[in-house]
Parts: structure tokens; C-alpha cells; sequence
């Protein structure tokens, strides 16, 4: 099996070399920009090819579906622990592929979409990411954002080969012959800043979010205004609305369910190369406990059965573009961000009646929890040989929870980490003339991350997190599969037209 | 409710601008918005460009230097195009149009 994943690391970086010699001569100049083929219509999209080896380290620890911890809980004696291993999925091959339209149908009224295909190699549905298989085809999971693909990951988590329509809104410009802009559909609210980096993607404009809030591909809506003030260039606030689970029809009474949404204000005081500031407050309200999830998991099909509370998120983030920094440009961030808890104290009952003690982010007493997240990291672009270099660390604290899950990363979103993630990349543009468009561009990918995990649960706001060393305690037992180390080499060849 | 009074306000504001005549622009100042026709840059050290835009309400073609470094960096490495549509603050001095606010439209 690593001869076959050290084939493709090879041919990767062979065609890596072959790219360089060309990269090496000065850089052509775009041709000149061409916006597309109709005045009125934009067409785009990306093509990508993936290859991941990937390695995890699972801790010794009780598991809640182990029949032994099953026969305990109905009085029987002691379980027995399941034994520390390492796990591995040596070569993983993934397609991606994506066609983006944008039309304006009037002076200030403009639709965009987004299709979008996100195939496992061999496969055709999401099992290969969702958790350990055992021989008999059982899996279980080992993260909550992996369960299976679900309303706000559809077309981010690699599935099977149906095209699914990642984004879809409507947006109406200057209300008031004012820069005031509203916009509704489903939304471009996955690949924020500064996540663009290592996708090696232009800066989100307007519609951008907060890569360590959001990454969730929300239906929904947003007003923004973009003032024009001389001190504070690029300037522009939005009061954003989302929707996460639509409870449907109820009985007047209702069903004991409501609707899941998130609002959000975003103040950016200042847009320009230089220096980009975000400053974001969200609140998710009615959280859910599980999303509708068609799975073949041990979970099986899962569907919210209980609303658990409410989080409020408040974030920071920074971007500095400095050209002419040596012989490229480097570019730079930093995110930091809290959240803070509203459990109603409700808690998980299973369908067989096993109250489960688990609610938002506690398990047993109901409490308030808060938590934190650091992103920080850079890029450096080499502007003769169309290089890039970049590096990557975020932390999450015992009790950080975000709003992450369509994160581009197979073994979790790693902005929603409890512990600490490194990430190394370099990206290899080929030295290719545009012709679809002015971003038109085509490049090699190699990178490796690092999970360090401190506590269980990462992307799950169901039940409080465990230290990893307190694992082997029968009464911190784990629904999902705990990974304490984890690791991903990666490799991409990409295509944007 | 709460979440549809946001929608509903939202919404009202959209209908409200459809409604409700602009602003008029400060004095010596004239604002347009308009989609880039042409843009003429020396090079790539180039200290101004030259840039026509089609003026949305009129059809009129208007021409104005542009010298703010923000900008200009954004014509050489192709964040604004031909096609984009631009909200423009200019002012005529010298027989020339000087832009003072060159931005794309917002939204998404």
C-alpha cells in the first residue's frame, strides 16, 4: 500500500519539476482581461484531482456501542476498554469539479450558482471519510462533521459523483442608488478568509466570511452597505441570516423541534491590500443535536431530535498582502475568535429511551461553556517562479465549537480542532498562458497537516469534551471513535477557468 | 417571529429603494455608476490610468484618471476588468476628469 501512495506522491512531484523549469522564466503578462464571452454572462469553474495518506493514532478508550459497555450499562460487569491502534487510509483519490455562473439579468439585479461534483475515488457515496470500517462493512465515525454529508456540507465533503448546487442567490446592487446591496439563496458562505490562501483562490470580496466562524453552506440572506469614508478605505458592515434545519409543518402545539437558524453582524472597518480587518458577531439559536444525515454509519439515518440551546460567536480577523517583500509577496493572518454557550439543558435521549446526559457541550450538569480558537499562519509568493509557500497553526481550546464542518480537509475541519493543527503546503503554478479568463490558472499542490488533539469532540457540540488521557475512565465512554494524532499528505493538481 | 422580522426588514429596505429617489452628490463632485469600457495603463510601474466608463442612467461615456495606488494595483493584476461595474466619484479640474472614489459596486 505505500508503494502506491509513494507513486503518487512521486508523479506529483515529478510533474512538480517538470513545472518548474517553465515557472522559472519570467512571468508572462495576462492577456488582457476578458471579462467573458456574453456582457451579460460569466461563466467559470475549477477542476481538481486529490490525493491523501492519511495516519491516525486512536486512543484506548471505552466505547459506548462496545457490547461489553452495553451489557454494563444494563448492570452487568466492568467493560473492557477498547485498545489504542493506529488507523490509516493509505491513498485516497478524490475529483473535484465545479462550474460557476453568474448572470446579470438587469443594471442592478445579478444570479450566481454554483454546481458542483465531489467524487470519491471507487465509491459512490461518503464512507470512505466517514469513520474506521470493520471487516463486515460496519463504520464508526470518528468525527461529527464526517458522519456523513448533510445540508451544509453537500458538495464539500467528498461523496459520490452527483452534481449538487453549492451555491444559488440572487442580488440586487445599489438600493437607494446607494452601496447597499441585498442578496438572497443559498449562499457563498464556505472558503472564507483567509482559507483562500492554501486554496490558492482569489480573496472572497463582499460575500466573504470568516474561515474560523463559518464554513457551512447556508440558505439565506444579506444586507450590506458600503459606506464611503476617506479614513476607513474598503469599508462595509452586513447583517447576514442563514437557515440551518427547517422543522417543517407542526401541529399548532408544535413537535418539540424548532427551526434552526444563525444571524450575523460583520463590521469590516478597513479592506485594502495592506491591511483587511474583520470583526464578526453570530448567533446559531436552536441548535440541533444531530443534522438530517442519510448514512450507513452506526448511527444510521439521523434527523435533529432535540434543540439543545444557543451559541454566540464573536471573531477577529486579519489580512496584510506586502508586495515587493524580496523577490514575491508575503502575505500574512490572524483569527482569533470565542464562543459562548446557551444550553437549554435539554440532553440527547436515544431511541431507546437511554437518556444519553449529553447536551450542548456538557454532559450530566447543565453549564455555560466558553471557548477559543487561534488561527495564525502566511504565505509567501515567489513571483518569477509563480510559487507559493505557505504555513499554518490553530488551537482550539477544551470547549471551542465553530460552525465549520464544510472545512476542505478530510479527516475534520481543522479550524474546529480542539488542540493544536500544523499545516506546510507549496503550490506550483505552470507557467500557462490565460485564455478562459484573467484568473485562469493551473497548479500543482503538496502539503502535510498535523492533528494534535488535546480533547475529544472537535466540531461537536454535543456533550462535554474529554481529555485525551482521561479516556480510560468507564465513565467517559465515546459514541464516536477519539483520535489523539492524525496526520494528512496531501497532493493536487487544479485547474481554474 | 424574530427571525422573520429580520427577513421582512430586509426585504422592506430592498422594496424602499425601488421607491425612493437617490441622494444628490456633494458640490463639485459628481458620482455615476458605470461599467469600465477601457482601461488604459502605461505599464506596469505606471503612476495614473486612463479609464471610460458607460455611465448606467445615461448611456454616456465618461473618462477619468485614476492615480490611487489601491486602484491602480488593482487594474495591473486584473481585480478590476473591462465589464465591472463601478461606483465612481469624480471631479473636473484642468480639463480633466480626476477620480477620487473608484470602487466595484457592492454586493456579491
Amino acid at each position: 500500500m505505500k508503494r502506491k501512495w509513494s507513486a503518487t506522491l512521486a508523479s506529483t512531484l515529478l510533474a512538480l519539476l517538470v513545472a518548474l523549469p517553465g515557472a522559472s522564466l519570467a512571468a508572462e503578462p495576462a492577456p488582457e482581461a476578458k471579462k467573458s464571452t456574453f456582457d451579460w454572462l460569466t461563466i467559470g469553474g475549477d477542476y481538481r484531482f486529490r490525493a491523501d495518506s492519511l495516519n491516525g493514532k486512536m486512543p484506548t478508550f471505552f466505547n459506548f456501542f462496545d457490547p461489553s459497555y452495553q451489557a454494563f450499562l444494563g448492570g452487568g460487569p466492568a467493560p473492557s476498554p477498547t485498545a489504542g491502534a493506529d488507523v490509516k487510509n493509505e491513498t485516497l483519490y478524490t475529483n473535484r469539479f465545479g462550474l460557476n455562473l453568474k448572470a446579470k439579468a438587469s443594471q442592478n439585479v445579478s444570479a450566481s450558482a454554483r454546481l458542483v461534483m465531489f467524487k470519491t475515488f471507487g465509491s459512490q457515496d461518503d464512507s470512505a471519510v466517514s469513520g474506521l470500517r470493520s471487516a463486515s462493512g460496519t463504520i464508526q465515525p470518528f468525527f461529527a462533521d464526517r458522519v456523513g454529508v448533510f445540508d451544509g456540507t453537500t458538495g464539500h465533503i467528498p461523496a459520490d459523483g452527483k452534481v449538487f448546487v453549492d451555491y444559488a442567490y440572487v442580488t440586487i446592487n445599489n438600493i437607494f442608488d446607494q452601496p447597499i446591496w441585498f442578496s438572497v439563496g443559498r449562499r457563498p458562505s464556505t472558503g472564507g478568509i483567509p482559507s483562500h490562501l492554501r486554496q490558492n483562490n482569489e480573496k472572497p470580496g463582499n460575500a466573504g466570511i470568516p474561515a474560523l466562524l463559518v464554513d457551512y453552506a447556508f440558505d439565506g440572506a444579506t444586507l450590506g452597505y458600503a459606506p464611503d469614508i476617506e479614513a476607513l478605505p474598503g469599508a462595509y458592515a452586513k447583517l447576514c441570516y442563514g437557515r440551518a434545519f427547517e422543522n417543517g409543518f407542526t401541529l399548532d402545539s408544535g413537535n418539540g423541534l424548532r427551526d434552526t437558524d444563525m444571524i450575523g453582524v460583520s463590521l469590516v472597518p478597513y479592506d485594502t491590500d495592506r491591511l483587511y480587518m474583520n470583526l464578526q458577531w453570530n448567533r446559531g439559536m436552536n441548535i440541533f443535536n444531530s443534522p438530517v444525515i442519510k448514512s450507513n454509519t452506526v448511527f444510521g439515518n439521523t434527523q435533529p431530535s432535540v434543540d439543545l440551546g444557543d451559541i454566540d460567536w464573536f471573531g477577529l480577523t486579519l489580512l496584510s498582502t506586502m508586495k515587493k517583500v524580496g523577490p514575491g509577496t508575503l502575505n500574512i493572518f490572524g483569527s482569533g475568535a470565542l464562543d459562548k454557550t446557551h444550553p437549554n439543558g435539554k440532553t440527547v435521549i436515544l431511541s431507546n429511551g437511554f437518556d444519553t446526559g449529553a447536551g450542548l457541550m456538557f454532559t450530566g450538569r447543565s453549564e455555560s461553556t466558553t471557548g477559543w480558537a487561534a488561527h495564525i499562519g502566511g504565505r509567501y509568493d515567489i513571483t518569477a517562479t509563480r510559487t507559493k509557500i505557505g504555513a499554518e497553526y490553530n488551537h482550539g481550546s477544551k470547549n471551542w465549537i465553530s460552525f465549520v464542518p464544510a472545512g476542505d480537509d478530510i479527516w475534520t475541519s481543522k479550524l474546529g480542532a480542539r488542540g493544536n493543527v500544523y499545516e506546510i503546503y507549496l503550490i506550483q503554478e505552470l507557467n500557462e498562458k490565460a485564455v478562459s479568463s484573467h484568473i485562469a490558472k493551473t497548479f500543482l499542490r503538496v502539503g502535510y497537516q498535523y492533528y494534535d488533539f488535546t480533547h475529544t469532540g472537535s466540531n461537536n457540540w454535543v456533550g462535554a469534551p474529554v481529555k485525551m488521557s482521561e479516556l480510560v475512565n468507564a465513565a467517559n465512554a465515546q459514541m464516536l471513535v477519539p483520535v489523539e494524532k492524525a496526520t494528512d499528505f496531501y497532493a493536487t493538481v487544479e485547474v481554474k477557468f | 417571529m424574530k427571525r422573520f422580522a429580520i427577513v421582512f426588514v430586509m426585504l422592506a429596505c430592498v422594496a424602499a429603494g425601488g421607491l425612493f429617489p437617490a441622494g444628490a452628490a456633494a458640490d463639485g463632485e459628481i458620482k455615476l455608476v458605470g461599467v469600465i469600457s477601457a482601461i488604459d495603463i502605461a505599464g506596469q510601474d505606471a503612476a495614473s490610468a486612463t479609464v471610460t466608463l458607460k455611465d448606467n442612467k445615461t448611456d454616456a461615456a465618461v473618462t477619468v484618471v485614476v492615480t490611487d495606488d489601491l486602484t491602480l494595483d488593482k487594474f495591473k493584476d486584473h481585480r478590476i476588468v473591462v465589464g465591472d461595474e463601478i461606483r465612481l466619484k469624480y471631479e473636473s479640474k484642468d480639463g480633466k476628469n480626476l477620480s477620487r472614489y473608484f470602487r466595484k459596486t457592492a454586493g456579491c
